[in-house]
């Protein structure tokens, strides 16, 4: 069973992305006592799936490290992984939560020597790959796993394979009777940091995500440009491995659009401004880049990276929402149908593989948060007095990057510790 | 103020927007446009069009009164409403298109000649005249449109497709000597003079 | 020392016990190492095993424990003895892991993890368990240098939260630019409409909070001291008018518009009626939301606005950054005209619009009211008595000559320019252009000096370094790291609003909030003597020996944060509470006598000597490996857990950052006959990835010095070699180790062994 101590001036933290852990990390070296709570195996969230940030290029696993580091020396966070918080009650300064804890059917004692992943042969889809790849069975979820512990996936418990990874395991990790448990603790406050979702590309009908092998996401692109990714950073169309050096991007797939999400999503024109330079780091001069867009965001000093890749010759820019793919059935090729707006030209343009610049929706909307709070017609929390100890913070509360959403995480970590110091200045 | 002048200074001004907005049928979601082009480029005709519909919505926002009212542009479309079902402003872009190629008409500004606009012509006599529309009348007026040589080539082109229909019992030759109307011809008759009296209080207009 | 005593704890677990001869490892502890007490387990992580090291520190006076096990990246929290120093030998992914299972390679993995056993155990001889400044002091104040949106927001969340504030503001009332505009931007859904300041609500908030100080017509005319213990002084014009202590600095100085008398093409400065943003507001305030034609007063019946005007241009005379807020401005502004009247022409141009997450809202709001946008690129605004024509390239119509006629007012949308104050690299950045064959910056600087002019200090610190925050880029104060954004270059000053980064006002007080946070968190550290980011919690702290120093200055002049200055007998002057432990004084003393507790020139170069080196007949030469810690060396680990394999003659030591590599131990190195020195650090140049900013690019530098050294030694110059090297080169940095000991093999042997 697991015990978690905690008072009226504990803060509690949901989710275990990059908003979350600095969070949980800006309160606890305040001398805060806090709860961390990640619905994954593991802490990292998003941003631990992509290749670089915009506009540095330098590698989320960088600051990931630096942060678990921080998390590894501080005894001030408690971190609860593959839990969800179903419920919070209460009010600002003495709330109760409630927390599911799924089975991982690994225990503490796991060295992580990877015993159990030679033991067992079946394999099941890839998560952090967006399934793109498989995994055994039996599986570290990544590389940068924090705790950095394995997972059985519940489809090996009760069969010989489950007992055989259990008998490779010769530190007693392995233990095939978890059971789901549901915790309730106490907090003063609660920072809610549960980040986002890519938007679900099929529902953009016109650009046929669920029909043609070559369209793909900006989320699924960033894995394959990882070398920890499905094809070891090699950019290949998913329908035949060919080399895909001609990439169109479609900007707003499900953003600004009120029949999907009507707020912009921010992020997604640097992001495909940021992956061409994949394109380029792949093949030099022999990628090519197209952008299809309506305004091209780079906000503040991101217009530098902006100019620099309007600069380079092999990418261009189209000012149209593309109307709709259609996929060449021999060459699976698709072809792109639209209208350049500026000055009016029509085209169909051919191209290896599409990427689809989908939006950001909270990946729990407000009226799904197992508390009262008040949210926006997206879903992303607002911050509204009515909240009381409840405090949103990066992506579940509005659509950011990720230096904003490490602001925004900083400052509800501040909001947090306000409501905690009133309650210890009152219990004295 | 000579023409030249009042024209430029109507242009990226109000008032043609604003005149759209009040006379044309779902005029008042010009402005909503933000110049994606996803309307452009989903149109099945867009390749014979002048102007495509997000241009025509910034024409009409840049003052461009005579060149968007005499275009043909809006006479083109053919209602297939694929720019509607993928406006991200939800634009009821093939309403609109329809709403200014009638204002065009109503104002005489439409071009003449255009063949939907005369075809919409004769198909809006020919239904007013019983209150039922008279396929064949409206076949053959069609066909003869452009003389009577023309007439006689366009009917002998379709004539097995008539005779089929002859065949079938889809087409009665007699309905061209005594078509029958509906019931009460009056009544739809005063209908008519009622309703455009309403759109014409509704969109400010006198004919 | 006296009462030292070493306990070295050998794991058997994960494959240790089967790859490796652990008695004999802990034979090499015993009388290599020198640990009083040895003990191997099978499974050292367990309940067990750590009860056996707890045990030992709680009843055996154990001091010194070595561990030698997995990478010290994993089980940290097992292996948390925070009452003793402690090393940790990396058995597991530093050798059996990226070793071959094979009977040929059983030799050199053995003395792989009997190198890494003594390496552990005469690094942990040499280490003291850091227990903090004894003179940390606790102040729980923090200066608010600004009295806008930005300012006032980190007061008021300070003081919610307990701590005492003082609030420096240069104007004669608070409020800033947020007090001087008509309406705000919505910050709340639905983002329709305009909405009101809170100006004066948050000011009387301020006057009525007791924990707080404000100073008006004030600037701060020194500040001394470091995080917890700064000494501000407050300047009026009248004179002195306090000193303050305080714990932790928000800077929040905000922006000033860009100078629209740039842009006499778009007919500022030609006509009252072209105005800037803040022209605009001023009209609107003073009308109360009634604006009428500033030349004649008369109606305005048609309004454009000029979006970028001077920002987002290429040519280098304006600005080349976009200020990310002034599409919703411009269309909060539209609004005042079409709320008061609709049939006002409003007519925004845009290249693009810019108007990111909700501000969607906001603009479909606009366009609900009527706001008519249009994609163009403005050329020309003349003017024509009361009226101004405005000429663009409509690029949707593509009209190269669209002109706008009679327009009673052109708004120009110009950007935000930080108040940062000085910029200390100033005359750095000019001599490099200057060497690069740009000589204007530095014309200019020099013309400057002559004249007698100084540039306006915010913050007058009267650190070594300079009196301002180091400028990022553009004047702006921001971080240079994405996860990092409060990571600035001078511990407990946090920069926040549009100084740091162009921005509006809901992100200003987001942004305020975090600082506010920042700033709480860096005088509780310095309460206690802990380090700030990125070495969070780190207890030690530089010292050196004063009879050693020769007053060089380059701890000094090197310390990425400003840190260190010159005390009055000019010897160098840490400051504790501003030091982030990167070490990079103590990789630039070329004395030697800067060290940490735990991490000196003594705890590496001990390891370094500890290592076995055999006879040049070996054919076993041996390569150290210097590897940043928070990149390069969890990479090798996960190329190991990937079982990528590498030489086996490498000898690998983490460092805080490769600036803290002092040049004695690539010599004392070469000299005790290793064959080759790799280093591998973090990208620097633009994109720089050195979480110390500079360390990387510093050890560069310093190593480009050493081929003269190398060349004195009579040895090749391939024999030492720096690398960068990212976190995610799993694949790479196993094969640069395999092509360096190939480029060895090629050299040969050092002539140094066995002196």
């Amino acid at each position: 069973m697991t015990e978690v101590v905690a008072t009226n001036e504990t803060i509690l933290v949901v989710g275990g992305g990059i908003s979350g852990m600095t969070a949980a990390l800006e309160a606890a070296e305040c001398g805060k006592d806090v709860v961390l709570v990640e619905k994954n195996s593991h802490l990292g969230g998003r941003v631990s799936m992509l290749y670089r940030y915009f506009p540095k290029m330098c590698h989320p696993s960088c600051g990931l490290e630096i942060n678990l580091r921080r998390i590894k020396g501080n005894r001030r966070i408690r971190v609860l992984t593959m839990a969800e918080v179903t419920g919070i009650s209460g009010s600002a300064g003495d709330y109760t939560a409630s927390v599911k804890i799924s089975p991982r059917f690994v225990n503490e004692k796991c060295t992580a020597c990877g015993a159990c992943t030679d033991a067992v042969e079946t394999e099941v889809p890839n998560p952090f790959n967006y399934n793109l790849n498989k995994v055994k069975a039996a599986y570290l979820p990544s590389a940068m796993a924090y705790p950095q512990r394995y997972v059985l996936d519940p489809s090996l418990v009760g069969t010989a394979e489950g007992e055989k990874a259990k008998a490779a395991c010769k530190y007693d990790a392995i233990d095939l009777g978890m059971q789901e448990e549901t915790v309730q603790f106490k907090a003063g406050a609660v920072v809610w940091a549960t980040g986002w979702q890519p938007y679900d590309a099929a529902k953009i009908q016109p650009y046929g995500y669920d029909r043609f092998d070559n369209v793909i996401t900006s989320v699924e692109f960033e894995r394959l440009a990882d070398p920890h990714g499905p094809t070891g950073g090699k950019i290949q169309r998913p329908s035949d491995g060919r080399e895909a050096k001609n990439v169109a991007f479609i900007q707003c797939a499900g953003s600004r659009d009120e029949n999907h999400l009507r707020h912009c999503s921010r992020i997604c024109c640097m992001a495909s401004l940021k992956q061409t330079n994949y394109v380029r780091e792949a093949y030099g001069d022999e990628g090519n880049s197209t952008v299809y867009y309506i305004d091209i965001r780079a906000i503040d000093r991101f217009e530098d990276f902006y100019q620099k890749v309007k600069a380079d010759p092999n990418v261009a820019f189209v000012k149209s929402k593309v109307a709709k793919i259609v996929e060449d059935e021999k060459t699976k090729d698709v072809i792109l149908h639209g209208v350049d707006t500026e000055g009016y030209h029509r085209y169909a343009n051919q191209h290896d593989l599409v990427v689809l610049a989908v939006g950001m929706e909270p990946s729990v909307k407000g009226a799904n948060i197992p508390a009262e709070i008040v949210a926006d017609s997206s879903g992303f929390i607002e911050a509204d007095p009515a909240n009381g100890g409840l405090f949103g913070a990066g992506c579940a509360s509005n659509p950011l990057d990720v230096n904003r959403a490490v602001q925004s995480a900083t400052a509800s970590a501040l909001r947090a510790i306000q409501v905690i110091n009133r309650v210890a200045r009152v219990e004295g | 103020m000579s023409e030249a002048n009042t024209q430029a200074v109507e242009k990226y001004r109000n008032n043609f927007l604003k005149e759209v907005e009040e006379r044309v049928e779902e005029g008042e979601w010009v402005k909503m446009c933000m110049q994606c082009g996803v309307c452009s480029g989903s149109c099945p005709f867009g390749p014979h069009w002048a102007h495509p519909p997000q241009e025509i919505f910034m024409m009409i926002r840049a003052g461009k009164r005579d060149e968007v009212l005499t275009s043909d542009s809006m006479w083109m479309c053919t209602s297939c409403y694929n720019c509607i079902v993928r406006c991200p402003r939800k634009l009821p872009i093939t309403h609109i298109m329809h709403g200014l190629a009638n204002y065009a008409h109503r104002l005489g500004l439409a071009p003449k000649g255009q063949p939907t606009r005369e075809f919409g012509k004769m198909f809006w006599n020919n239904l007013v005249a019983t209150g039922r529309v008279n396929e064949l009348k409206l076949s053959l007026s069609l066909y003869f449109k452009d003389g009577f040589s023309q007439g006689i080539k366009n009917a002998m082109a379709m004539k097995d497709v008539g005779l089929g229909m002859l065949k079938a019992k889809r087409l009665n030759p007699f309905e061209l000597f005594s078509p029958h109307g509906c019931k009460d011809r009056k009544g739809i008759h005063a209908m008519l003079k009622k309703a455009r009296e309403i759109e014409d209080r509704r969109k400010h207009l006198t004919s | 020392m006296a009462d030292q005593k070493i306990a070295a704890y050998i794991c058997q677990g994960c494959g240790l016990g089967e790859r490796l001869d652990t008695v004999d490892l802990a034979k090499v502890a015993q009388k290599e190492g020198k640990a009083h007490v040895v003990r191997e387990h099978e499974f050292l992580c367990n309940v067990d095993g750590v009860k056996t090291i707890q045990n030992d520190i709680d009843s055996e006076g154990v001091t010194h424990i070595m561990i030698a096990a997995c990478s010290r990246r994993a089980k940290a929290e097992a292996f948390y003895f925070p009452a003793v120093a402690m090393s940790r030998a990396n058995l597991r992914e530093g050798v059996i892991w990226c070793q071959p299972d094979t009977d040929e390679a059983r030799e050199t993995t053995q003395e792989m993890a009997a190198d890494y056993v003594r390496m552990g155990c005469a690094e942990v001889k040499k280490m003291i368990q850091p227990q903090g400044n004894p003179g940390a002091v606790r102040n729980n104040r923090i200066l608010v240098v600004g009295g806008g949106m930005s300012g006032m927001t980190a007061a008021l969340q300070a003081a919610k939260a307990g701590y005492g504030v003082v609030l420096v503001e240069k104007a004669g009332q608070l409020g800033g630019w947020a007090g001087k505009i008509y309406k705000r931007i919505p910050s709340r859904s639905p983002y329709q409409d305009p909405q009101d300041t809170g100006v004066e609500e948050m000011v009387k908030a301020i006057e009525t909070d007791s924990r707080i100080k404000v100073y008006l017509n004030a600037v701060v005319a020194k500040t001394g001291g470091a995080p917890g213990r700064f000494q501000v002084e407050v300047g009026q014009e009248s004179g002195a008018a306090g000193t303050e202590e305080v714990g932790a600095i928000v800077q929040a100085t905000g922006f000033s518009l860009y100078d629209a008398n740039n842009l006499p093409e778009l007919g500022y400065g030609k006509s009252a009626n072209v105005v800037d943003q803040a022209g605009l507001e001023k009209l609107a305030k003073e009308g109360n939301g009634a604006i009428r034609r500033p030349s004649d007063g008369g109606e305005v019946k048609t309004v454009v606005f000029v979006q970028c005007a001077g920002q987002r241009d290429a040519s280098g005379k304006h600005l080349a950054y976009c200020s990310g807020s002034c599409c919703n401005t411009s269309i909060k502004q539209a609004m005042y005209f079409k709320d008061a009247n609709p049939d006002v022409n409003t007519v925004v141009i845009f290249d693009d619009l810019r108007t990111p997450g909700n501000g969607e809202d906001f603009y479909r709001s606009a366009q609900n009211k009527g706001v008519t946008f249009t994609k163009g690129k403005v050329s020309a605004v003349e003017a024509t008595g009361n009226t101004c024509k405005v000429t663009f390239h409509d690029l949707i119509l593509n009209d190269q000559n669209a002109t706008i006629v009679d327009a009673d007012l052109v708004v120009l949308a110009t950007g935000q320019v930080p108040n940062s104050g000085v910029d200390i690299d100033a005359k750095l950045k000019a001599e490099v252009a200057a060497a690069n064959g740009d000589t204007s910056l530095l014309e200019a600087i020099e013309a400057q000096e002559a004249s007698g002019q100084k540039p306006i200090s915010v913050l007058n610190l009267d650190y070594r370094q300079g009196p301002d925050m180091p400028q990022l880029k553009y004047g702006f104060n921001d971080s240079h790291f994405i996860c990092f954004p409060y990571e600035t270059r001078r511990t407990g000053i946090y920069a926040a609003g549009p100084v740091r980064r162009p921005m509006d006002m809901v992100q200003a007080a987001e942004d305020a909030t975090g600082a506010a946070m920042k700033a709480i968190q860096a005088l509780e550290n310095a309460a206690v003597g802990r380090a700030a980011h990125p070495r969070s919690g780190d207890l030690s702290y530089p010292s050196f020996r004063i009879e050693g120093c020769t007053q060089c200055k380059r701890c000094t002049v090197e310390c990425p944060f400003g840190a260190i200055d010159e005390d009055e007998k000019r010897y160098p002057q840490f400051n504790e509470p501003r030091c982030r432990r990167c070490g990079t004084c103590m990789g630039a003393c070329p004395v030697r006598v800067i060290s940490f507790e735990n991490y000196s020139v003594d705890t590496v170069g001990s390891q370094i000597k500890a290592v076995d080196v055999p006879d040049e007949f070996s054919e076993k030469p041996r390569i150290l490996l210097l590897a940043c810690e928070n990149d390069a060396y969890p990479a090798l680990d996960m190329a190991a857990m990937n079982r990528e394999i590498y030489s086996a003659f490498v000898r690998i030591i983490p460092v805080r950052c490769l600036g803290s590599v002092n040049t004695i131990w690539i010599t004392d190195a070469l000299n005790s006959g290793y064959d080759g020195v790799m280093m591998m650090g973090c990208k620097h140049g633009d994109d720089y990835q050195c979480h110390f900013v500079k360390g990387s690019e510093l050890a560069s530098y310093r190593m480009s010095k050493v081929d003269d050294t190398l060349k004195g030694m009579g040895l090749e110059v391939e024999r030492v070699r720096t690398f960068e090297a990212a976190i995610t080169d799993i694949e790479r940095l196993p094969k640069l180790i395999n092509e360096y000991a190939a480029v060895i093999r090629e050299i040969g042997m050092s002539p140094f062994k066995g002196f």
